[in-house]
Order: structure tokens, then sequence, then C-alpha cells
């Protein structure tokens, strides 16, 4: 989800480390494609309590790659006539394909680990990502995955709707119950930073589009 | 002044001369005016010349002259022309050509032995059967010559009829490749021949491999890596082909990223070549980067986009060179993002829409299966990038190509392309897709039924109740039920997605499954009873669950098609799913469960005490501690809903 614009954004640099050996991710169904989830972004600052209402959407996930991204949509932006939908990309810590440790984004292993404690299920992890940002652990059978998504582009309005996706956010996934916690974080925006304002957090819950249960839709790329 | 030449029949008359003289003179002009023209082969051969020329050959007191320059215009006629080749044969001249061999005159010899070597070159050119013990002996003796003709003629005879495995293990038993590598230091000819017949002998073979790269103490790839660096460029094109048929044969060669590049960026260079070698480049640097994504990474780090880009935009290139190109950017775009980000930032799009209606079909195939390529970017898939007009239009004119492999790859674009995240699928109806795409699942060719009901489903994927609508009048539901029971299994599997996408989304959509007196779940239940293919078993858990997330009377209608009143349940073909060893097949059965037993429905209890009957609760108890964590939480999740009604 966009935040307003405040400072001049970022460009992204290197991707994170890898490693092998691991026992492959396995997939959870309620972080599969075409899975839905609503629930809000709190962006309160000082001077006033806000929250947005944001929906998602996943569009796309290879475990083998650890990615994953789908589109984010914030309804009642103030400074925006229509919601504002953007897409966004997952990197999964799966430990293989990416750690703990963001190495790009201007965030350094002490924001992350800033970020990621803030998580209650991270906490067992703590210890070794200190060491070495997770790289020895195996999440394959974690009942919650860590993500972090950036947003790429906004997919309905232009880039001149003063808001930025400059940032990106620290992500937690339940698999017992689909439900989505985050933080938001721009090393340039003084709304993410902590001197300023709490950590803007998103809350996600699976939605059933008001069905009596969970549906699953699917595609397969040739 | 110029003398008149003579007429065709006028050379056939003196070809049949009994003077000697005569008939050297004939056979020389007859040589000098086919030699590279298709059009005075084929009049010739026409006229009947072949058997004429071959008849000096079976006449063991002819000139020597004579005979030489009969297995040359015979040589000639055979080269590049499959009838050509057939007339020769026909002629019965291919025996003496053999025998001609081992003559005394070296320059018969040498004569026979390139006029076979141009038969050699056809895929009519008699088998050579290595399993004879004479034949192989003849073939190392050849190989072994100091005539440079006749060793190089035993190289295309492995390259013509090299072909399985077992004729590769002969070859390299009786010693073939160390004779080989000793030409790969002989004539231009011999090197080539040569290199071409170590690839014949080691490809997809990792034992011949093995044993190749250990003679010479180790070293018998040094001069096959010495010649990819040849000032010729059909030689260098040949190292590469050895080089990767030792690469893709065997994982512990050539594995270096050294050599890797060092390979792409050969192929590349030798896309410069304005003949058959750059046409060929492009196929080769296909099979050196096909499926592996790491050579794919290399070949992006070599700037490989950029030069197909600059060779589509040079020139109007020959069809095949363009194939070869669409292939090749197909498989770089396969798997990596920034392949395919690569080709769409050149605006290469433009160029391959172009070649969407290029009057060669192996043209159209090769960008249809680049587009499928590219459009696997759900990054450009999300914002409707390749919904449009000037890319649907003509892909779905393809779709009624005459050329079956044309609409197949067509197809496949057209499966990607349609799962657009936008509201854009509107285009795709509006240029009439839709209606091509359901003749299509009617074709009597599985491959184009299983394609067209694939790009079907991707259509399906999230999309709205009035394509939905549009989609169903089109199909009907009396044909989406037969696609269910195709004798095809991956049909099967297909048409059962299809339908687990139709009714999911809105709640009406689960409807469409009872339409027509619920033949197409009708269909599901039967399929799913005689399935083993677990894909297959796995779509249907899908559907039944979409449904059973429907309201009361949907989670009833799957309670009666899992447990029907007849059947003991214990037996159930649903339990033996829930214990299948497919972690997948398991967890989508544990989803129906978790739908059913849904505990804001007013029936929930009822199917609890239906479902602990047929010992559906103690099978989910059970998998409460599965080793998948998926299944374990849907089993946890299910126990969860059962107890808020109790456990007893």
């Amino acid at each position: 989800m966009p935040v307003r614009v405040l400072v001049e954004s970022s460009t992204p640099s290197q991707v994170s480390g890898a490693n092998s050996g691991h026992t492959s991710f396995q997939a959870c169904t309620l972080l599969g494609i075409g899975q839905a989830f609503s629930g809000t972004q709190n962006v309160s600052s000082l001077q006033k309590d806000e929250a947005w209402r944001v929906n998602v959407r996943i569009q796309g996930c290879d475990l083998e790659h650890g990615y994953l991204c789908g589109t984010m949509e914030a309804l009642n932006v103030p400074m925006a006539d229509t919601p504002v939908v953007t897409f966004w990309e997952g990197e999964i810590v799966d430990t293989k394909n990416y750690t703990f440790f963001t190495g790009k984004w201007e965030a350094t292993p002490e924001d992350d680990i800033r970020h990621w404690t803030k998580f209650q299920s991270f906490s067992p992890l703590m210890g070794q990502v200190e060491v070495d940002g997770g790289k020895s652990l195996d999440l394959s059978n974690y009942p919650y995955i860590f993500m972090r998504w950036k947003e790429q582009y906004f997919v309905n309005v232009g880039t001149d709707c003063g808001l930025t996706i400059a940032g990106f956010y620290y992500v937690c996934f339940s698999c017992s119950d689909g439900s989505i916690s985050g933080f938001y974080y721009d090393p340039n925006s003084r709304f993410s930073s902590f001197s300023y304002c709490p950590f803007q957090k998103l809350e996600l819950k699976s939605t059933n589009d008001g069905r009596s249960g969970f549906s699953f839709p699917s595609y397969e790329l040739q | 002044m110029p003398a008149s030449r003579p007429s065709s029949d006028l050379i056939l008359d003196r070809l049949a001369s009994s003077d000697g003289q005569i008939k050297l003179k004939a056979i020389r002009q007859l040589k000098n005016h086919i030699i590279g023209n298709r059009t005075k082969k084929l009049s010739y051969i026409k006229l009947g010349a072949v058997p004429a020329v071959a008849a000096t050959l079976a006449d063991f007191d002819s000139d020597p002259n004579l005979i030489v320059q009969s297995a040359a215009a015979l040589g000639s006629f055979a080269c590049g022309l499959d009838a050509g080749v057939r007339a020769v044969l026909d002629a019965g001249a291919f025996p003496h050509l053999i025998r001609l061999l081992s003559a005394s005159d070296d320059k018969v010899v040498d004569a026979a032995a390139r006029s076979l070597r141009m038969i050699y070159q056809s895929k009519l050119a008699p088998k050579y059967d290595f399993f004879k013990e004479e034949n192989l002996e003849f073939l190392l003796l050849l190989l072994k010559s100091e005539n440079e003709s006749l060793s190089a003629l035993g190289a295309s005879i492995i390259i013509h009829s090299c072909e399985t495995g077992e004729e590769q293990n002969i070859l390299c038993y009786a010693g073939v490749l160390d004779k080989l590598i000793s030409l790969l230091y002989g004539s231009l000819s011999q090197r080539d021949a040569s290199l071409e017949s170590i690839a014949a002998i080691v490809k997809n073979n990792s034992e011949a491999v093995s044993k190749f790269v250990d003679l010479r103490g180790g070293r018998a790839l040094s001069p096959v890596i010495e010649l990819s660096k040849d000032k010729y460029s059909r030689t260098r094109l040949l190292a590469c082909l050895c080089l990767i048929c030792v690469k893709n044969a065997s994982s512990c060669h050539l594995q270096d990223t050294g050599i890797k590049t060092k390979l792409i960026n050969i192929l590349l260079e030798l896309l410069d070549d304005s003949g058959q070698v750059g046409d060929e480049a492009p196929f080769a640097f296909l099979s050196l980067i096909a499926e592996k994504e790491d050579l794919q990474k290399l070949a992006f780090e070599g700037n490989a986009i950029d030069k197909f880009y600059n060779h589509l935009q040079d020139c109007p290139s020959h069809p095949k060179r363009l194939e070869g190109i669409f292939l090749a950017l197909a498989d770089l775009c396969s798997k990596l993002e920034c392949c395919r980000s690569k080709f769409l930032s050149l605006q290469m799009l433009n160029l391959l829409v172009d070649a969407l209606t290029h009057y060669d079909a192996n043209v159209r195939t090769a960008a249809c299966i680049c587009l499928k390529s590219v459009s696997r970017s759900i990054k450009n898939l999300s914002v409707g990038y390749f919904m449009n007009e000037r890319i649907v239009i003509p892909l779905v004119r393809l779709l009624s190509d005459p050329s079956t492999s044309v609409q197949v790859a067509a197809l496949g674009a057209i499966s990607n392309i349609v799962v657009d995240f936008t509201a854009h699928k509107s285009v795709f109806i509006q240029c009439g897709g839709i209606k091509e795409l359901v003749q299509l699942t009617k074709s009597m060719d599985p491959s184009l039924r299983l394609n067209a009901v694939w790009a079907l489903r991707n259509m399906v994927f999230l999309a709205d109740k009035m394509c939905k609508e549009g989609i169903f009048m089109e199909l009907t539901v009396s044909s989406v039920a037969s696609l269910i029971c195709d004798p095809e299994p991956s049909i099967q599997e297909q048409a059962l997605a299809l339908v687990r996408n139709v009714v999911d989304g809105c709640m009406d959509c689960v409807e469409y499954a009872f339409a027509e007196e619920g033949i197409i779940l009708d269909a599901v239940g039967r399929q799913i009873r005689k399935s083993s293919k677990t894909e297959i078993l796995i779509q249907g858990m899908y559907v039944l669950s979409n449904v059973a997330s429907g309201n009361e009377f949907h989670k009833e209608a799957i309670m009666k098609l899992l447990f029907p009143p007849a059947e003991n349940g214990s037996r159930s073909f649903f339990c033996q799913f829930l214990h299948s060893s497919d972690s997948r097949l398991r967890t989508s059965a544990v989803w129906v469960i978790v739908n059913l037993t849904f505990p804001a429905s007013p029936g929930a209890f009822g199917r609890i005490v239906e479902l602990r009957k047929f010992g559906v609760v103690s099978q989910i108890k059970r998998m409460a501690n599965d080793s998948c964590m998926d299944v374990k939480l849907r089993a946890r999740h299910a126990l969860g809903q059962i107890i808020t009604f109790g456990d007893s």
C-alpha cells in the first residue's frame, strides 16, 4: 500500500545471499494464488489517528525461487478519488533464496532485526538470525512464513498521485489461520521513522467472498 | 566468336556414345552444367542422365578418367538434393562407388569417396550397419586412411548412421573415438566431419562422454575447445555443438562458468555469419541454454537479448534464422523475469507480433512459443500488458491456422495471456477468442483439445460472473461434462480445473455445477471414483471443496456425492484420499471437510454426525499430526470446527 510522499525515494540494490541444502519450502494453501485478504494499515501520526482499509490478492507464487506477488488496494486514501491499487513482489524468507537480512532497500541488519522482533512468532528464531541472518535455520515446517513485500508500481493511478511506494513491508503470515501482519519501512519517510510515529502496521485476514467456507481458484502458466 | 552451348539432348546423346572421348567430354559438360544448379539437376534427372552416367561405373573396363568424372557428376547430383540422391541410388551406383574405394588408382578412390560423402549427407542414404564385423573393420580402415577423402567419408558414415545408444557404444568400444580425435588435427573437411561424428557418438550418452574425455591422457576435449576458436565459422559452430553434446550428456564435464560463457559468446558471434552457419547458430544456442537457468542467466549477462534484437532488426532474415532466434528468445525468457523485462523494454514485442503473420509456419510457431515464454511475467499480466487488440487479434486468427503446430503454440500463448488480472478479459471475448477456443475443445486432435481447455481454465480464473456466463453459454454444460470424461487424462485434469474456477468467486457461481440436473457434478463424481491420477483427484477435490463453500444445498450435495446412502462409508473412495501418500491430495480432501463442517452453516452438526459415522472424523484426528504442515493445520482447523459441536 502506498504512503504519502515525504522524502525522495531510494533505489533497491542487491539481492540477498542464498544457500542450499535446506528442505524444500512447503506450500500453504491459504497463501496460494487467488487468495484474498482484507484489513487495515495504521497510518497514524502524532497529529491524528488514521487507518486505511486494505485488500490484498495473491496473484503469483513461485516457492522454488522464494517469490510471491500480488496487488494491494488501499480504499480510503484521503487524497485519492478512487481506491489506489499497487502491484507488489514478495521475497519469502526461506533461508535458501532469501534470509532475514534484506541487504538492500537501505535496510541494515539492525533495521531488519528491529522490525522482525515486532512479530511474536519471530522470537524463537532471534538467536540464530543475529548470528547469520537465519541462513542455517530450517523454516520448511515453521507455521509462520516471513516475507518482504515491495510495491513495484501503481496499477490504476499515475506516479504523480502524491503517494510513494519507496519503502517495503516486513510481513509475517500465519499458516494456521491465514492472517497477515506487516510493518512498513521506508528509511526516507519520517512517517516510518521510530522517533516520530509507531510502526505503520498492516493487519489482514483471509477473506472468502461471503462464502460459508474457503474457495480456491487456480491457473497454470504454460 | 562464342561457341553455342550444347543442348541437354545433345549431351544425353553423347553420354550414350561408344566413343570414350566423346563420352568423357559429355560427362564433363554435364558436371559443369549441374554444379550448384538445382533446376538443371532436376531437369537432367528427368531426362534420365543419372542412369547413363552410372552405367560407366558398372563397366570394369572404363577409362579411369571417365570413372573419375562420372563419380564426380553423380556426387554433384546427390549434393544437397534428395531427388538427386534418390536417382543415384535407383541407378544402382551406390555399390559400384563402394567397390571403387578399393581401386588401385588414387584418383578413382578419391572421386568415389567424395561422391559417397555427398550421398551420406542425405537421410535417403542406406543405413550403415555397424554391427557387422566386416563393416566396422572397413569403417576403421576408412578413418585410419591417409587419404583425406576416405577418412572424411568414414566420419560422414558415422554422422549419418550412428543414432542409437547401442550404435554409439559399439563405435566407442571399437576405438573409433581415438581415430576421430586424430582427424581433429587434419584438414578442414576432416576436422569438421570429425567434430560432427564425435557429437553423434556422445549425444545423450554419458558413458560415451566418459570414454571420450578420458582419451589422450584425459585431454581429448582440448582440441575441440581449440577448434571452437577456429578461423572458419562452420568449424567453430561444429566444435560448439560437440562441446554442448558433451556438456548436456554428462553433468561432470564443462561445468565451469568460463567455458559456458565462452560457448555463449561464440554462438552469439556466429549470428553475424550471413549464411547457413548464422542460420544454425540460434539452434545451437538453444540446445545449450534449454531448461538451464544458470546458462540463461549467463546469456542474459552476455547481452544475448540485445544481440538477438539487433539481428531481428537489421535485416529481413531467412525464415530458418527467424525461427531459431524466436525459439532461442523463448528459452531465454522461459524462467527469468530479467530476460522478459529486457525483451519488453527493447520493444521486441512489435517484431514478435509481425512474426505472428509470417508466411512460414515454423516462424509463426516460434513467435507464439516466444510470446508464451514472455507472457509468463506475472508482473506484466497483472496490468494486462498483453491483453490488447494488437496482440490478441493475430493470435486469435492463428487458432484457425492450417498448421496444427501453429494452433497449439498459439493456444499456449493465449493460455498465459488470458490469466490477465485486470478487467481486460473482455478484449479477448470481443476479438472472438472464446468462440474459437470452444470450437477447438471439440477438435479430434487431443493436443488442440487440451490446450483449448487449458486456455479456458485460465480465462475463468478470477473472472467476473458475466465472463463466466459468456463462456458457459458458448461451451454448454453438456460439453463441460464430456470434457471431464475425455479419454485423455490431461484433458480431464484441465476440465476439472476449469470447473473449479467456474464455481469460485461469488456465491451464485456455485450454481453452474448444478445446471441441467447437475450433470457436471455427476461427471466430477464419476471421474474422481474412476481415476488413479493424483493430479486429476486433486482438481476434483478442489471442485468439491469450492462447491462445499457454498450454501446448505451445495454442502448437502457434496455429502451425497461423497457418501451415497447405498455405500459403506468406511470403504469410501474419499477416505482413501485422506490416506493418500501425496500431501497435496490429503490437503485438498481436508479442505472439503473444513467447508462441510463450517460452523456458521445450520446443517453442520448433522453432517458432522454423518462424517463421524463414516470414520472421517477419527481419520481427521489422526491427521492432526500429519507430517505435512499444511495438512496438519487444515486437519486441526476442521477438528476445531467439529469440537464446537461436542466431541462425542
